[in-house]
């Protein structure tokens, strides 16, 4: 069963990801060059950053080491899935995996490309 | 000036919103994450949420002229969606004059979007408010229909 806890579970992990992809674009000179063009300011990587560190302390140390883990071979470790199809590799999943049935415990990954999975029902 | 009329295609009737009631910074961005969460594309309001508080903390996403466009990527959205709102009386949002902000297009994006749509898109509507004409129209709409025609309507002079 998918309950609450699940849920934060997988937004905190969301959230962490959504943090390191906006470090990642204020880093990228023609991203922030093309915001700072349109009027907008990006002064604030230091205290994003820090913001991260924070976040990082929020998350389960245990699913922290399997998020780490899998952003090492892809940015986006954790994806959503869309008509039973996982959004980092858009390939189907099998019947057997299941939120429903799933175990609490264990965050769900595609057997494919190893990603989490963003799947509540 | 790229044509504002496609900023049509990410926006509808529901994220039309006449007036804010929130009454700070933060209030505000929770008013804006609950009507995108009307949106079935959009996954998980509380992310959106979370995601537009950290924007603000890398920069107010004020540009001046009582203009702010809250803007990023997050997973909880399926799909670009553009929010137009408008706050009456006006918030302090930090902006880069000071003064307070009336107008608001709040731009959310997936981590990755196909055809790149995201970054044109925010150029397109920082341009377009730019314009004080176009302000004092926005400022004046009152339904969904005169900010189609607003849209609709500039950009070709
Ligand atoms: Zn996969």
């Amino acid at each position: 069963m998918s309950d609450g806890r699940t849920l934060e579970r997988l937004q905190k992990l969301s959230h962490l990801q959504d943090i390191e992809l906006m470090i990642r674009e204020a880093e990228d000179t023609k991203t922030k060059q093309r915001e700072e063009e349109m009027g907008f300011t990006l002064q604030g990587l230091e205290k994003l950053r820090a913001a991260r560190e924070k976040w990082r302390n929020q998350v389960d140390p245990k699913d922290l080491r399997v998020f780490d883990r899998i952003a090492k071979r892809h940015p986006r470790a954790i994806v959503p899935v869309e008509d039973r199809i996982c959004l980092g590799c858009y390939m189907a999943l099998p019947t057997s995996i299941n939120p429903a049935t799933a175990d609490p415990d264990r965050l769900m990954t595609c057997e494919n490309c190893g990603r989490i999975l963003f799947w509540l029902e | 000036m790229a044509e504002p009329s496609r900023i049509l295609n990410y926006v509808d009737e529901r994220f039309f919103v006449r007036d804010l009631r929130a009454k700070s910074k933060d209030g505000v961005l929770k008013e804006l994450a609950e009507y995108l969460s009307q949106d079935k594309d959009v996954r998980d309001a509380t992310l959106v949420l979370e995601m537009l508080r950290k924007r603000e903390s890398l920069g107010s996403t004020a540009i001046g002229s009582g203009v702010a466009i809250p803007h990023g990527r997050t997973l909880a959205i399926a799909s670009i969606k553009v929010l137009f709102a408008r706050h009456q009386k006006g918030i302090d949002f930090e902006s880069p004059d000071g003064a307070p902000v009336h107008l608001f297009f709040a731009i959310v994006a997936p981590p990755q979007d196909r055809n790149n749509e995201y970054l044109p898109l925010l150029g397109t509507i920082a341009e377009l408010v730019k314009e004080k004409k176009v302000r004092g129209m926005l400022m004046k709409a009152a339904t969904f229909a005169d900010l189609r025609q607003i849209l609709e309507g500039w950009g070709d002079e």
